[in-house]
């Protein structure tokens, strides 16, 4: 995977489509400056603040946040698909697989090709998989809908279904043939991921796809998403609170708090190598049985209130190395490694304020 | 129902989520809090709901009507006055419906407003309002026992049901079913031909014999969720009292079907009455009653002519009125027995506010159509 | 599967058992119940006869034989209802079975024009309102909604007779048809039966509206409440992130989703509403079931009163009988064991 990765992007360069191609690096969502802000009666609450990020072709990016961090929003955003009072500022550019296509400025489309570019394109796998198909419905239904949605030839679709499902270790006879009700929650939610590639698009983002999912269906699904990137050469975007199961997923992960990156880096470097202290927090936190317990602890402090995000790093009122630069200036992102990226003004002092404790398993 | 009771509960409680900050307070602050939690804010989340704010005003009005009325207006009688009166008759301003009297208040003479057929007279020169006036407090006495008695034997076949489960279950759910399927006026005519009922106690009773059913059925529901959720499972855990749950928990979130199912089943009362005594099928020689009055102006030739409009308007205005009255304010009182609303009038206690503001451009995804 | 077909018919069958149970006990067992006041009535109009022959009349009127022992009154009762005897009706000198029959089709007709109407009304009324959530119009319409539904439909149509009726005299103020139109239905002529539907139609039409009137606000916010919630369902979001189109999201997604749990409520609305129709069709002059219920008791016919009631439960019973097995067709939810109240 990725084995050209160069740089990440860097801030300087932020404003080069163009750039990036040149560069070498094949990538297939370009992010820039992209923010959510819904109004409300006591100011703006901004869900996602100047976020910069590229995602690779081909790539598995994990994206971890706690709840409130901005990282739902980050996914709507994506396929621009932000609930209605909420506004999207930014850009999000799309480049097509095959060359002659142009990139496509996902935040300008109109509603048609905006409908065309979701599910064909750009698909996504919702959190409440239990509750994402019509009641009312049976699966067939709503496979054959959405080829005819998308003038797909719907014989060739189903058997493309038919195959998904079987891949997902589900009996595709059965599953096309019964009503939401009928299946488990880990059957719905698999079905809910050959529903997202029916149409074969690019790449898939999923919010939260194992959240409601017992511990054993989690780490099944993760396995088959895997073989499923490997079969139909997609980009998944895996968007999650739980950094530990997306260390066996990603190849690369960011860590999302109060609605901006604080680090991005490969999946190795974030988990032997964190820089930021909150990434570590998060990694701390995690129960591990290989841990001590008295080695865990939680993180102290609540995330930031979306309308009052503190100035300075967002981190720093909950930060055990803030000092009074903290409190003022944003802390820019600044480049670890060629593969690792950080927005912390103590990135190199944070081994010895904020120790890890022992790693997670990989 | 008693407000007293979780008022009471809570100081002396172990473990629950108040003690803490309770303790700290002195007894007066205490008191204070909770008169503004169960009783201020309770009053301000109604006046800030227009709905309610109607609703309680329409029924203020009539409580009025039906406690003080009587006492006030006087006691409607054939012949008291000329046949066919218009209301306001000789016009709004200067006319022969008003006389300033004077009233012994105390063995002090007060200026008084005496009404006189202030909307207009029947056919056989009895006061419209003064006929309406004197038939809301039997109205009360019947929309009261219907009230009361569905309220305890729905809640309480509901929540048997629904609580113990099982077979008791099962045949209570049967009883339910089928008391519901049975059609109410068809059975509520036999059932007043045969025993003609004349106080109003019985005639509620009678006509409110089914409508527990519907209100059983609710309860079982709502107690069957409320059981499987895990804050009543957590409040288990965490050793708290079953009274104390129930009344924290549980009536908070039964309340509202009570009261929605109450409403329904009094204004059914006040449908079927006025419509028995509209068909002439209750006993009704010295009743005075909306019904009674719809019926004479029906059968009397109030139909047939314009000058009979007051006769006909007036009650059924007052029938629509007060149904409409009990409606508006049973679902005002839904949002008072929403904790969370409460807590947000409520001064003294802390606004949780940013609990529920994030939620709200999830629940404001609601109105929003074709935009995706 | 079929496990829920069968609960459901045996719950229709017992529910028939206790309804004629309760008849008889009614008719036998009340205070001053109608078998005694009955025998009563021919005692005091026919001082003459003599015991026997009072027997016999009262078990003819309301098939009790009043001189056999209670339990066998109770079977032999039963097994008439079975057989469709519902006795001999007092005031109108013929068959109860008979003069219900009559009346029945007239009640029925109409009454499910109106029911079809109201619902029709309320649910497109209530899906605009959900659409158009919070708008004035919403707020207007929620605001008339209450007001409808706080009104007794026999207000409205006693309103409606006397200005449309009386005062304007734009419609018949009682019958069923004018006297010069001959009752036809035959598909061999047309403009007959046409004449006959339509002059019927215009005789009922102010009972329907009062019906309409007064019942589709009711509807309506039921509707706009299901729509609501459909609405913010995850599903919808997921319909429309899928690219489905508006109308398919609005009939298959919302409009399906927010009618279904309605729909027992139509058929049971149906039962409610002709049980409510007695003071209606009094007000209107329309000699429907209800009409002549009303009659019976006014004149103390037991038999009819009795009859009446059996039959329009009956009614009610099959009318959920099949709300509840066709909602097992039209919700997969129900018949394969999903979630139901």
């Amino acid at each position: 995977m990725s084995k050209t990765s160069s740089t990440l992007h860097e801030r300087q360069s932020s404003n080069g489509t163009a750039d990036s191609g040149s560069t070498g690096e094949d990538i297939i969502l370009e992010c820039r400056d992209l923010s959510v802000a819904f109004e409300m009666d006591r100011g703006t609450s901004r869900v996602l603040h100047n976020v910069d990020i590229d995602i690779r072709r081909g790539e598995i990016i994990g994206i971890v946040g706690e709840s409130g961090s901005g990282k739902s929003m980050f996914a709507s955003a994506l396929l621009n698909a932000v609930v209605d009072p909420g506004k999207t500022s930014g850009t999000v550019t799309y480049h097509p697989s095959d060359d002659e296509s142009d990139p496509v400025d996902v935040l300008g489309l109109d509603k048609g090709p905006l409908r065309t570019l979701r599910w064909e394109d750009i698909s996504m796998v919702f959190q409440g998989a239990m509750s994402s198909f019509n009641p009312t419905m049976d699966f067939r239904e709503h496979f054959v809908e959405t080829l005819d949605a998308h003038d797909y030839d719907v014989v060739e679709g189903i058997e493309r279904a038919e195959e998904l499902l079987a891949d997902l270790y589900l009996d595709p006879d059965r599953v096309l043939d019964s009503y939401p009700h009928e299946l488990s929650g880990g059957m719905k939610q698999r079905a809910l991921i050959a529903l997202a590639l029916v149409l074969e698009p690019e790449v898939l983002v999923m919010d939260e796809p194992t959240a409601a999912l017992d511990l054993l269906m989690q780490r099944s699904i993760i396995s088959l998403l895997s073989d499923l990137r490997d079969k139909y050469d997609l980009t998944m975007v895996f968007i999650t609170h739980d950094l530990p199961l997306v260390t066996k997923l990603a190849d690369r992960i960011g860590v999302l708090y109060a609605f901006e990156f604080a680090e991005v880096g490969n999946t190795a470097e974030m988990v032997e190598n964190p820089r930021h202290p909150y990434t570590r927090a998060l990694l701390n936190a995690t129960p591990n049985l290989d841990a001590p317990l008295s080695e865990m602890r939680p993180i102290e402090g609540s995330a930031p209130d979306p309308v009052n995000v503190p100035a300075g790093c967002p981190y720093h009122e909950r930060c055990p190395m803030a000092t009074a630069d903290c409190e003022d200036v944003k802390p820019p992102m600044e480049l670890v490694t060629d593969t690792h990226e950080v927005a912390c003004h103590h990135w190199r002092d944070v081994d010895d304020e904020v120790p890890l404790s022992v790693g997670v398993e990989r | 129902m008693s407000r007293e009771s979780p008022t009471r509960s809570f100081p002396g409680e172990r473990g629950g989520f108040d003690t803490v900050a309770d303790s700290s307070l002195t007894r007066s602050e205490r008191v204070r809090r909770l008169l503004d939690l169960w009783l201020a804010a309770p009053l301000r989340v109604v006046w800030n709901d227009a709905r309610a704010r109607i609703g309680a005003t329409l029924l203020f009005g009539f409580l009025l009507m039906g406690f003080v009325g009587p006492q006030v207006i006087a006691e409607p009688s054939i012949g008291q006055a000329p046949q066919l009166l218009g209301p306001f008759h000789g016009g709004i301003i200067g006319g022969s419906w008003y006389t300033l009297t004077s009233v012994d208040l105390f063995g002090v003479s007060v200026p008084w407003l005496g009404l006189e057929w202030l909307l207009g007279t029947d056919s056989t020169g009895r006061g419209i309002l003064e006929q309406v006036v004197h038939a809301t407090p039997r109205m009360f006495t019947m929309i009261a026992t219907a009230g009361l008695f569905v309220t305890a034997l729905g809640t309480s076949v509901g929540a048997l049901a629904g609580y113990s489960g099982g077979r008791v279950d099962q045949v209570l759910s049967t009883v339910i079913d089928i008391v519901m399927t049975l059609p109410g006026l068809p059975l509520l005519l036999i059932l007043v031909a045969l025993l003609e009922p004349k106080s109003p106690v019985v005639l509620g009773l009678v006509l409110s014999l089914q409508a527990w059913a519907g209100m059983a059925r609710a309860i079982r529901s709502q107690v069957l969720t409320i059981r499987s959720t895990s804050y009543v499972e957590a409040a288990q855990a965490m050793g708290l009292s079953t009274p104390t749950i129930v009344a924290k928990e549980v009536v908070p979130n039964i309340m509202p079907f009570v009261m929605i199912n109450m409403v329904n089943a009094m204004r059914g009362v006040i449908f079927a009455s006025v419509g028995l005594y509209f068909l002439g099928l209750l006993p009704f020689s010295e009743v005075v009653n909306w019904g009674v009055m719809l019926q004479l102006a029906y059968s009397n030739g109030g139909m047939l002519t314009l000058d009979a409009a007051h006769w006909l308007l007036v009650p059924m205005l007052a029938i629509v009125l007060l149904s409409m009255a009990l409606i508006l304010f049973a679902q005002g009182m839904d949002r008072v027995f929403n904790p969370r609303v409460r807590a947000r009038h409520a001064n003294t206690t802390g606004g949780s506010d940013d609990d529920t503001e994030p939620t709200e451009p999830k629940t404001r995804a609601v109105s929003t159509e074709g935009n995706l | 599967m079929n496990g829920y077909f069968v609960k459901r018919t045996l719950q229709a069958v017992f529910t028939t058992f206790v309804v004629v149970s309760l008849s008889f006990g009614l008719v036998r067992l009340m205070p001053g119940n109608p078998a005694d006041q009955l025998r009563g009535q021919l005692i005091r109009n026919n001082p003459s006869l003599s015991q026997q022959e009072i027997n016999r009349r009262v078990a003819n009127y309301i098939n009790v034989d009043l001189s056999a022992p209670l339990h066998e009154q109770y079977i032999d009762y039963v097994l008439g209802i079975l057989q469709g005897d519902l006795g001999q009706s007092i005031s109108q000198n013929a068959p109860v079975t008979e003069v219900l029959g009559e009346a029945l089709p007239w009640t029925v007709f109409a009454f499910s024009i109106a029911i079809l109407l109201m619902f029709v009304v309320g649910i497109s009324l209530g899906s605009i309102m959900a659409y158009w959530e919070g708008s004035r119009f919403d707020v207007g319409s929620t605001g008339l909604g209450i007001v409808l539904n706080s009104t007794p439909n026999y207000v409205t149509g006693l309103l409606f007779l006397y200005v449309f009726g009386f005062i304007l005299g734009w419609f018949p103020t009682s019958g069923h048809i004018s006297s010069e139109v001959v009752p036809i239905v035959n598909p061999l002529k047309p403009v007959a039966t046409f004449q006959f539907v339509a002059d019927a139609v215009y005789h009922a039409s102010l009972l329907i509206g009062a019906v309409v009137i007064t019942g589709f606000g009711g509807v309506a916010l039921a509707m706009r409440g299901n729509s609501i919630q459909v609405l913010g369902e995850d599903y919808l979001r997921v319909a429309r992130l899928r690219g489905l189109s508006d109308t398919r999201i609005a009939l298959r997604y919302v409009a399906r989703n927010a009618i279904l749990p309605m729909y027992t409520g139509l058929l049971l609305a149906f039962g409610g509403v002709i049980g409510g129709s007695a003071i209606l069709e009094q007000v209107f002059t329309y000699p429907g079931l209800g009409y002549y219920i009303v009659a019976a008791v006014e004149a103390r016919d037991y038999p009819l009163m009795m009859g009446g009631f059996i039959l329009i439960t009956l009614a009610v019973v099959v009318g959920a009988f099949i709300a509840d097995l066709t909602y097992g067709l039209v919700d997969p939810r129900v018949s394969t064991g999903g979630d139901s109240a």
